[in-house]
């Protein structure tokens, strides 16, 4: 099921010959065509880690990444641990909340509700939010929350990105789930398994790496929002482990704040927040996509 | 035997007619009971909460809408005035959407083809890690670089395309007065397409994976080129996902806030000029938030609330197109 | 032998009096820092008063080591906000409550802490020393004067050499209390002329350039010829701008620094709850585009280590803090408005613990 088919060497026998050349050559270029776009999108990506790497690396350093703020942004010294802390809380209790109820709403859409009106009414607003600015989010639990327990906190802000997430992880957990073909899950009822049994043990793993790439993608632009955290999770100059005690800060805010002032020691002190930031989501990436392929052999196996 | 109906998509068969199915039941009755309102409870939680998000922000944007009326869509954005017309950014919002689209669009197909039916086997890790490497960039990294080092060449760039095409009838309006800071609807839309492309590609790239072997091996057995068999087999059989897929992107597109604050010029005055300086409704938020109180504040997060109507009215009419192409193919893949 | 208990009683005492004197003069020199027990005070607000409010709540820290101040500059208006709805222990405004604002729900004080000049700075590489009315700027900013060699900026600058340049005007992206105060001037200065308005966000006309923050209008500035926009002093400075002098009410023309902030501070008539407006202020060597900003607190304090904390904070601005100021490009307040602060402190009331 994974192998890909190759056209039968020399094109087929049955056309005649001119049309067989022209419909080859397009084939050709169109393939040439398609590897470009590869190209085209590696181009930004390569200009831009090479720009952050850049102007970051040399910021970075064992200081940087385990002291507390300065108190004073524009002059040298202190460095980003209560930011890169804020970051992993937040960001990693925001996934908490939202990949495990997004793909169970998933899951209720796809196998469950169907064409129902509570399942066309929870896609379409699923849809709507979609859309959602991450400011607006970021308004809606300040509205919500922040003014009514009239303080921020760190776990305000995780509010804020699991709102973003779960729209996402919901539409694309709906999306993979459609894409298993029907016949699995009939194969897996005949042999007398209920519905439940089925999703866990045929669909799921089925659908699992769009699942997880899905839910991975939320998390990532989670990670590096600063909008929804502005007005909600204030700022601190020491590493705050609470999430529901306290104000808290996080690498995007800093890197948002730092980077829009004229003084050069907020400049780098940005870049390196940037380049800090950027290394976290990544390793958390890979790291997730390991764990999936290492579960999913020992599934086939 | 009595006629059973085909079950439907994702449904369990119908139930055996009487006199069969006195044996033994499947086991785990209980835990599928469970599994199913563990579900039921997820939508309904998820349903909540997205409604509680639209009525909260829809509450808190009413003074607006009271106060305008029809009047938020008119061109007139003058706080110190007392103005609060949105006109201007809903179609800055539309234009950069626009052009984020037709850039991210070709360029995550194409990667997504390549991945699943060019490149080896082998390139295929690398190649998704590397495109999940553009979504780990923050949005507000993306707006720095960009404003670092792409919007003078860029401004040069539009200066030179805006001196040769000022002649021509509609493309010279559209290429005049171009910005001399490279700060406009292009340089936005052209940074908010490299942002989309990785989820675009992503879910483009599944629905690609998802072709039927036999589908594409009948293909290639009536003589089809590759390429022919992209388009006559993969294409059809993914369009639902594509349009799916595209949606997702566009609605990061236009949700995008704080790269498109930085690169927009915000001017807020609707303008054909696409490279010249707009706003869209995101960037005016993330911009004029801070500072504000009554009015403009309620009109700034009414202006949230239009965000959501424009994503459902562009997903209606994806669907509508999609549809209607359906219909008119004939295709049931 | 009376008399010599007497001397011997005598130098007794004095030896014991000495000291207790001395200990007693130190003590009434330097008053007695008591140590404040833990509390964390949260503030938001002006972006203009951050860049103090972070010198002295840096240097407050060892003063008081059991007391953390979280400062964040989210702007004045959600300050004002946050303030109302009790978010906030104390918020930081560049601008009083207007009328139409939700205001406080129990009294509250106004608090000044520094002003600081709000430059126009220009790029011209001929050009050292520009001079604007505020008819002139303008007409600039509203682009009514298109080119350098304009006859408004030759009739201000009879001997320049002003070259023929197109003028590319910066404003801010962001709602800003900067965009606030520059506009108050030229409403207050040229009513006749300026016709935008006043405001955080103001509709600048097309044609205009729009930048992000005080650093994005600087940068924009520094890189294009012929530009000119405005910028708070500390940030100019920081980015190496040039800037010009403008004309004050007395029909000086007066170039942006400390002194001439503090001269304005001074020139501008005190209000009882000490809001004060020295934008346009009177006085020969006032810098007509001068920016106060305040500290907004509750009068009556609900939680005793917060209310002690917050007193001690606003001591220590009015008392070490206005020295720190001008090393962050700030000026400090005028004497007497300073004895009216710190007198104004004294006015709030805490619970005993």
């Amino acid at each position: 099921m994974t192998a890909i088919a190759t056209p039968p060497a020399g094109g087929s026998n049955l056309a005649p010959r001119p049309r067989s050349r022209a419909r080859r050559i397009k084939s050709v270029v169109a393939a040439a065509v398609i590897s470009i776009t590869f190209l085209i999108a590696l181009i930004p990506l390569v200009f831009l880690v090479g720009y952050v790497i850049q102007r970051g690396a040399d910021v970075i350093s064992s200081d940087f990444l385990t002291q507390d703020l300065p108190f004073v942004d524009r002059l040298p010294g202190g460095g980003m641990n209560p930011a890169i802390v804020g970051t992993l809380l937040i960001t990693g209790a925001a996934a908490l909340m939202a990949i495990p109820l997004g793909i169970l709403g998933g899951i209720y859409l796809n196998e469950y509700g169907g064409k129902n009106p509570l399942a066309r009414l929870i896609r379409f607003l699923a849809e709507v939010m979609t859309g959602v600015p991450s400011i607006v989010m970021g308004l809606f639990i300040y509205t919500l929350v922040v003014l009514n327990t009239k303080e921020r906190t760190g776990f305000a802000g995780s509010l804020a990105l699991a709102c973003l997430m779960l729209p996402i992880i919901i539409r694309t957990t709906d999306q993979m789930l459609s894409l298993v073909p029907r016949e699995l899950r009939e194969g897996s009822y005949a042999l007398g398994s209920r519905r439940a049994r089925t999703i866990r043990t045929v669909v799921l793993p089925n659908a699992a790496a769009g699942i997880v790439s899905g839910a991975l993608l939320a998390v990532a632009r989670a990670a590096g929002e600063t909008a929804p955290l502005l007005f909600t999770i204030g700022i601190v100059r020491e590493t705050n482990t609470n999430l529901f005690k306290g104000q808290n800060t996080a690498l995007s805010v800093q890197i948002f704040t730092n980077a829009t002032s004229p003084f050069s020691v907020q400049q780098d002190r940005a870049w390196g927040a940037a380049l800090t930031l950027i290394v976290i989501v990544f390793i958390f990436t890979i790291l997730a996509r390991l764990v999936t392929a290492f579960f999913s052999r020992r599934q086939a196996a | 035997m009595a006629a059973i109906a085909p079950p439907r998509e994702n449904e369990l068969p119908a139930p055996a007619p009487k006199g069969l199915g006195t044996g033994p039941r499947p086991p785990g009755r209980i835990t599928d009971r469970l599994f199913r309102w563990l579900a039921l409870a997820s939508g309904l939680l998820v349903l909540a909460i997205l409604a509680l998000i639209a009525y909260t922000t829809t509450k808190n944007a009413w003074p607006w809408f009271s106060a305008e009326g029809l009047g938020i869509f008119k061109d007139n954005w003058d706080p110190a005035k007392g103005q609060y017309g949105a006109g201007a950014m809903i179609y800055g919002t539309f234009l950069v959407g626009v052009i984020a689209l037709i850039i991210a669009v070709p360029i995550s197909v194409g990667i997504a083809l390549f991945v699943t039916e060019i490149a080896p086997r082998r390139m295929r890790k690398p190649i998704i890690y590397s495109v999940d490497l553009l979504a780990a960039i923050p949005s507000v990294v993306y707006g720095l670089w960009a404003l670092a080092v792409l919007t003078q060449p860029l401004a040069d760039i539009y200066s030179n395309i805006s001196s040769a095409t000022s002649g021509i009838p509609i493309i010279g309006d559209l290429t005049a007065d171009p910005s001399p800071t490279g700060l406009s609807f292009m340089t936005a839309g052209i940074i908010v397409a490299i942002m989309i492309v990785p989820i675009i590609t992503s879910i483009t790239r599944e629905v690609f994976a998802t072709t039927p072997q036999p589908l594409k091996e009948a293909t290639y057995g009536m003589g089809a080129t590759r390429w022919e068999m992209i388009r006559g087999s993969v294409f059809p059989h993914s369009r639902g996902g594509l349009v799916s897929a595209v949606m997702i992107g566009l609605g990061r597109a236009i949700g995008e806030t704080i790269a498109v604050a930085l690169l927009i010029g915000s001017s807020q005055h609707i303008s054909a000029h696409i490279f010249g300086p707009g706003d869209t409704l995101a960037s005016i938020i993330a911009n004029q938030f801070g500072e504000s109180t009554g009015e403009q504040r309620a009109a700034l997060i009414g202006m949230g609330v239009v965000l959501f109507v424009l994503t459902v009215l562009v997903g209606v009419m994806a669907r509508g197109v999609v549809a209607r192409y359906d219909r008119k193919s004939g295709a049931t893949v | 032998m009376l008399r010599s208990f007497a001397r011997r009683g005598a130098i007794v005492l004095a030896a014991l009096a000495l000291p207790v004197l001395l200990i007693g003069n130190a003590a009434t020199a330097a008053p007695k820092t008591n140590k404040l027990a833990s509390a964390t005070l949260n503030g938001d607000g002006s972006t203009f008063q951050l860049g103090f409010n972070q010198v002295v709540i840096g240097a407050f820290k060892p003063v008081q080591k059991a007391v953390t101040i979280n400062y964040q500059g989210n702007g004045s208006g959600t300050g004002r906000t946050d303030f109302v709805n009790g978010v906030v222990q104390f918020a930081g405004t560049d601008a009083p409550y207007k009328a139409t604002d939700p205001q406080p729900p129990q009294p509250f004080l106004y608090f000044p802490t520094v002003v600081a000049p709000i430059t126009v700075s220009y790029n011209l590489s001929s050009v050292s020393d520009l001079k604007l009315s505020s008819d002139t700027i303008a007409k600039i900013f509203q682009g009514q004067i298109k080119t350098w060699d304009d006859a408004a900026i030759k009739a201000d600058n009879p001997k320049a050499k002003l070259p023929s340049t197109t003028i590319t005007v910066v404003h801010r992206s962001d709602s800003s209390g900067t965009t606030a105060n520059f506009t108050s001037f030229l409403t207050k200065a040229s009513p006749s002329v300026w016709t935008l308005g006043t405001g955080s966000t103001v509709s600048w006309p097309a044609g205009t350039q729009g930048a992000t923050g005080n650093s994005g209008v600087a940068s924009l500035v520094k890189s294009t010829d012929g530009a000119v926009g405005y910028v708070d002093f500390s940030d100019a400075n920081a980015s190496d701008l040039t800037f010009a002098s403008v004309k004050n009410s007395s029909g000086k023309f007066i170039k942006p620094s400390l002194v001439s902030a503090s001269t304005a501070a001074s020139g501008a008539t005190v209000n009882a709850d000490l809001t004060y407006d020295p934008i346009n202020a009177s006085g020969a060597a006032s810098y007509p585009i001068t920016s106060p900003t305040w500290i907004l607190v509750y009068t009556t304090q609900t939680d005793a280590a917060k209310g002690a904390a917050i007193k001690a904070f606003l001591n220590f601005i009015y008392t070490d803090g206005q020295k720190l100021a001008s090393s962050v490009d700030y000026a400090p307040l005028p004497k007497p408005l300073l004895k009216q602060a710190l007198t104004q402190v004294r006015k709030i009331v805490v619970p005993a613990s």
